[in-house]
């Protein structure tokens, strides 16, 4: 396969673009939204001040840390579509590591931290588990994992962990404001969780461009088969792509709960490790354009709080857009070698 | 009559056929040969409608086409069997045998099936599933479907491997009686000149995409080696390296062994083999082979016995401790089981060699340019290269220590130059002091290449027989179920493997 | 007592009713070689699309019609760009999934907590009065009799035709089918279309009978995903598999009688309790494929009559990639 001229590449970036946005306003049709109007609010939603921009860089790091996770068991062929579940596992073990303690300061920030880490790493190992030795395939256990991680969140809701007197969706007791992560500037956002994304996605440049390990792991998801013959311990290499990932993904959780909403929750996850699939599907799972795909994203997100408000519209529109501009990347690819067989059929 | 004219068939650069024009008569049969890539399956599956000429026209019963789609073949009577059936394995044979024909009831298919079997003296279960017949059953089941829809030409790509010489003596007589009593076109495709000499009226022979001869009797096998191969193919395989005494300690042997693949079992095995020994394994698909080799190295398990390797026993049969033991397994799979096709050479002598990182571009030119002729960038991908060129990269991502080679159909989909280099670098491992294990469909190349060969039959091993009694009928008989000692002679019995005996070394 | 039972009987059968459906629809799809994995956004849309017709038009049965379309349209986008198209499948199958359940969400927004019409009952004159027959069949929802016959006719299509041959043909090996003149991926699209037309079906039985209505939960999120659990349990045999729905339907009924058991843990517990049951089946079905399990079988003639007779074997090209043009 040659490499295509910039210029070539950039018209059929422009025309995936308008294929996504030509789908979007035909699958909306039947809501009767004003297309043009809606997308406006959609994007002055997410872009029109500082404060909401730093909450669309308070979404942009558990997502970007929950995509690039992803893009390791990715390489060695994996689905792991149990990030939501592991993002919510971090949060889970982010907050049990805090319980006892009504004030702390930085160390107890830390220990969470890393309980979130852990608490990721193992959920993800649970589904690495069922895949190696028990052959279950990662995106139903994964899956399944999900429910699972959410089920337990509820019944510590409903049942341990519930606020004194009253138990509701909204969630466990508030943390003490001495173990919430600091914030830049007037900015909803983190710099403790911003230089935390910032440094995983180092980590994991080096980790899978850089780095023996990260071959082989490319060379076990290339040929499992193949990867035994070469005595490269494909079942072992699996398990560590996933706890990777889901390490990345809990400290996304535990970066929630820290950072931003300061209690565990049901929607603690907001849905950022199914989002996070479709950001590494669109950047067909190659690391440079996942940060910006996700900042994309991530405004989508934050300017879709404003449709119910302003227009009366339910704010899933967000996820219908970013739903419908990945099919238009594969479905422009697919036209792409179409076209391209067909031509060397001739 | 079917008249081919100037077919061309390109594959991005790659000339598959390049201008061929060709007649085919009725009640004839022809040969075609030619090596491996000649281009001699692309033309066939243009005939069968399988694949779409570049260019060229196609002239059938009197009519002109640009090119047949599989229904298009059918209707002119044009039927092909592959030499991996193209079958449904987990489908019925009655079922099998009805897809893509007319629509008929099951009784009235399983009627026909029993004409046809009684005519052609075939016996087929309507009920059986297709999965548990042997390759030869299922091309039989093949040909008659073909018979039953009306085919009057009809193609045999590569049909006698994987069957046994009986079975194979059955499927020409009908196909010779085929052609000469119902004039029938018959056109076999086959890398043996043996078979083409025997059975066709007209040889025709290709190379490198083109159709450079087309022979009639009386043949003069001289010219036709020439014409097949050029000048490659001066020089004979040198056979067998020379057997040494080596002492008393074997470098393989299996005490009481069993063996359990996904799908079977196998054992208890006794068995044993020297130091520079070549053991050649022959059976019929799914005779037992296949686990033989896998369990030997590890990948499949061994819940009883013992294996050991130069005297120290290895418990259970674990791959990674067998590895670094020594053994070492080359599957004929080479793209789907031994390389990772996505990953350049230069990674995979990475993964290979590890202590090479800083010195890999000279590490490459040594290792692979210079002493296995690998003529790759180190930068090209294992799926672009050729099969010869994959087989040159496997031997050389073989470590020099390695003991016991392993290997299945060492010279699978390689030309004869290659598989001559791969032969003279197995007999040099072996005169080195490597044991090799190995197995191929191909019977001849089994008995040109070991001191002894083990025959498999029914999931279990048959006889183990010296080089010097080695011999087609011998060995094709065991292969076929005959009883070892009617074959052998009173001496010979299924554990006639235990002692490991001197070999044949000639 | 024999009413009780009868009447959790009859709770099975409208719990199952729709998973039923939906499990014969991705049976017929994977049986030809295409795994739809859209289905849990799909059935979501189709519920949507089956009660905003109903309501809109007053006519439910408009409306299954409705969610039928809407299943075989999705179904029909993931058949263009995995069959044509030569994408990934799974890739694809999951994005539409994601992409659906939130356009139903966004379309159905108006739609939200309104009555509307459902199917209703169907009473079968004169069995009604019969013992246990009576209560479970008498007077019942019209999804459970389309369920049941569902079951008879994709079987009887499967097993019993000349399409279903050819259905099994595409699924096993597409080049071997392609050589026999097979037109494979016009086959496999319309086996997409098909199946998706049943699962659109089951989201339409949700809306308009099981859980009438729709909101934000509607209440039959992540059914399908236990769906594609459930064929693979089922074997790609359609009656297995609807044995296998009325399994996980029963599960969920006795969930509600659990909940009354044991009050004090809160419900969301128990509707995730399906999940870890699906992947502890998918562990069982999965785990007769490891060597040792292996060994035991073979030695245990009693479990040896059972692995053979629950033999799962997927169909072999199933999300394999066919295309004519480069031959066999």
């Amino acid at each position: 396969m040659t490499r295509a001229a910039p210029m070539t590449e950039l018209a059929w970036l422009g025309a995936t673009l308008l294929l996504a946005l030509a789908l979007t306003v035909a699958v909306t049709l039947p809501s009767g939204a004003p297309p043009f109007e809606t997308i406006y609010v959609l994007f002055k939603g997410g872009l029109g001040s500082v404060s909401k921009f730093g909450r669309v860089l308070a979404v942009w790091v558990p997502l970007t840390l929950c995509a690039v996770g992803l893009l390791v068991p990715f390489t060695a062929r994996l689905w792991n579509i149990g990030v939501e579940g592991q993002v919510i596992m971090g949060a889970i073990f982010c907050t049990a590591a805090l319980r006892p303690y009504d004030a702390g300061g930085a160390a107890q920030i830390i220990i969470a931290l890393g309980a979130g880490v852990l608490g990721g790493a193992l959920w993800a190992l649970l589904a690495g588990l069922l895949r190696v030795f028990g052959r279950v395939h990662e995106i139903f256990s994964g899956l399944g994992l999900n429910f699972v991680a959410l089920g337990v969140t509820l019944w510590l809701i409903f049942g341990p962990w519930k606020r004194p007197g009253v138990a509701s969706m909204s969630g466990t007791q508030p943390l003490d404001v001495s173990l919430w992560l600091p914030r830049l500037g007037s900015m909803t956002v983190s710099w403790v969780g911003l230089a935390l994304a910032l440094a995983v996605l180092a980590l994991i440049y080096i980790l899978l461009l850089r780095s023996e390990w990260g071959l082989k792991l490319r060379a076990v998801g290339e040929n499992p088969k193949a990867a035994t013959l070469f005595a490269l311990g494909p079942r072992r290499r699996l398990l560590q792509a996933f706890m990777v990932c889901g390490g990345a993904a809990g400290l996304a959780g535990a970066i929630q709960v820290l950072g931003v909403y300061h209690r565990l929750l049901p929607a603690i996850s907001s849905s950022y490790g199914y989002t996070a699939l479709l950001v590494g599907m669109m950047a067909s799972f190659r690391l440079g354009p996942v940060p910006f795909i996700c900042l994309f994203f991530a405004v989508l997100n934050v300017g879709s709080i404003q449709l119910p408000l302003q227009l009366g519209l339910d704010s899933s529109l967000s996820g219908v857009i970013q739903g419908v501009m990945v099919l238009s990347v594969f479905i422009v690819h697919g036209l792409r070698l179409w076209l391209r067989q067909r031509k060397e059929a001739g | 009559m079917i008249v081919l004219q100037d077919i061309h068939k390109h594959y991005g650069r790659v000339r598959a056929n390049d201008g061929i024009s060709l007649t085919l008569e009725p009640g004839r049969i022809y040969a075609l040969v030619g090596e491996n890539g000649a281009g001699k399956s692309t033309l066939m599956r243009v005939l069968a409608g399988h694949t779409r000429p570049t260019s060229g026209s196609i002239e059938i019963s009197g009519q002109q086409v640009a090119f047949l789609t599989p229904t298009l073949a059918r209707a002119h009577g044009v039927g092909m069997l592959y030499q991996d059936p193209l079958d449904f394995p987990a489908m019925p044979v009655w079922e099998n045998f009805q897809l893509g024909a007319p629509g008929r009831t099951k009784r009235e298919v399983i009627d026909v099936i029993g004409e046809l079997s009684f005519r052609l003296d075939a016996c087929f279960l309507p009920d059986e599933t297709v999965s548990s017949l042997t390759v030869g059953e299922r091309q039989l089941l093949e040909l008659l479907r073909l018979l039953d829809l009306g085919a009057t030409t009809l193609i045999l790509d590569v049909p006698t491997t994987g069957i046994t010489p009986v079975q194979k003596r059955d499927l020409f007589d009908l196909l010779m009686k085929l052609a000469r009593e119902e004039k029938h076109t018959i056109v076999l495709v086959t890398h043996k000149l043996t078979e083409a000499l025997e059975m066709a009226d007209a040889i025709l022979v290709m190379r490198q995409g083109a159709l450079v001869s087309t022979l009639t009797p009386p043949y003069d096998e001289a010219r036709l080696v020439q014409l097949m191969f050029g000048d490659a193919a001066d020089g004979e395989g040198e056979g067998v390296p020379g057997l040494s005494d080596s002492g008393p300690v074997p470098r393989l042997r299996l005490d009481d062994a069993l063996m359990a693949g996904p799908k079977y079992s196998m054992g208890p095995m006794n068995f044993s083999a020297r130091p520079g020994e070549c053991i050649g394994l022959a059976g019929l698909d799914g005779s037992g082979q296949e686990l033989f080799l896998r369990g030997l190295c590890g990948l499949d398990r061994m819940p009883r016995g013992t294996l050991s390797l130069d005297g120290k026993a290895q418990p259970g049969n674990d791959f990674t401790a067998l590895r670094s033991a020594g053994v070492h397994f080359v599957p004929a799979d080479r793209l789907g089981l031994a390389l990772f096709p996505d990953l350049t050479l230069r990674e995979h002598i990475q993964l290979t060699f590890p202590g090479h990182a800083a010195d890999m571009d000279a590490f490459y030119r040594s290792q692979c340019v210079e002493r296995f002729n690998l003529r790759a960038h180190p930068d090209t991908r294992a799926s672009e290269l050729s099969g010869g060129n994959q087989q040159r990269l496997l031997l050389s991502l073989i470590h020099d220590d390695a003991s016991l080679l392993l290997m299945e159909h060492p010279t699978r989909g390689l030309d004869a130059g290659s598989a001559r280099q791969v032969w003279a670098h197995l007999n040099d491992r072996c005169r080195a002091g490597a044991t090799l294990v190995f197995f191929s469909p191909d019977l001849d190349e089994v008995l040109d290449h070991s001191h002894r060969v083990v025959v498999f039959y029914d999931r279990a091993i048959a006889a183990v027989v010296d080089r010097a009694q080695a011999t087609t009928e011998v060995v094709g008989a065991l292969m076929a179920g005959k009883d070892p000692r009617d074959v052998l002679g009173e001496t010979a019995t299924g554990n006639s493997a235990t002692g490991g005996g001197p070999g044949g070394g000639r | 007592m024999t009413d009780t039972f009868a009447l959790t009987l009859a709770g099975i059968l409208m719990a199952g009713a729709p998973l039923v459906l939906a499990t014969l629809g991705e049976t017929l799809t994977e049986k030809a070689g295409i795994i739809n994995l859209s289905l849990d956004g799909s059935i979501l849309l189709a519920a949507m699309a089956a009660f905003a017709v109903s309501v809109t038009f007053d006519s439910p049965w408009l409306g299954v019609l409705c969610g039928m379309g809407v299943g075989a349209a999705i179904a029909g986008v993931l058949g263009v760009i995995g069959i044509y198209l030569g994408q990934s499948q799974l890739a694809v199958g999951f994005i539409l999934t994601l992409l659906a359940r939130d356009l139903a969400y966004f379309l159905g927004h108006s739609f939200s907590r309104q009555p509307g019409p459902d199917l209703g009952l169907w009473t079968i004159p004169g069995i009604g009065t019969i013992p246990f027959i009576g209560p479970i069949f008498g007077s019942q929802s019209p999804v459970i009799h389309l369920s049941l016959a569902a079951i008879f006719l994709c079987w009887w299509w499967m097993y019993r035709t000349e399409g279903g041959m050819r259905l099994r043909a595409v699924g096993e090996s597409p080049r071997a089918a392609f050589g026999r003149g097979i037109r494979v991926r016009l086959v496999r699209l319309y086996y997409c279309l098909a199946g998706g037309a049943l699962v659109g079906m089951a989201g339409a039985a949700y809306s308009l009978a099981v859980k009438p209505g729709w909101g934000r939960p509607q209440g039959c999120e992540g059914a399908g995903w236990i769906v594609l659990a459930i064929v693979i349990f089922g074997g790609w045999n359609p009656v297995r598999a609807a044995l296998g729905a009325f399994f996980f339907a029963a599960l969920q009924v006795s969930g509600i009688y659990l909940q009354e058991v044991f009050p004090s843990i809160p419900a969301p517990v128990f509707q995730v309790a399906p999940f870890p049951i699906m992947i502890l089946t998918l562990l069982a079905v999965n785990m007769g494929r490891v060597g040792w399990v292996q060994d035991m079988v073979r030695r245990n003639p009693v479990l040896k009559r059972l692995s053979q007779s629950w033999s799962i074997e997927a169909p072999a090209a199933l999300g394999q990639d066919f295309d004519p043009r480069k031959g066999l």
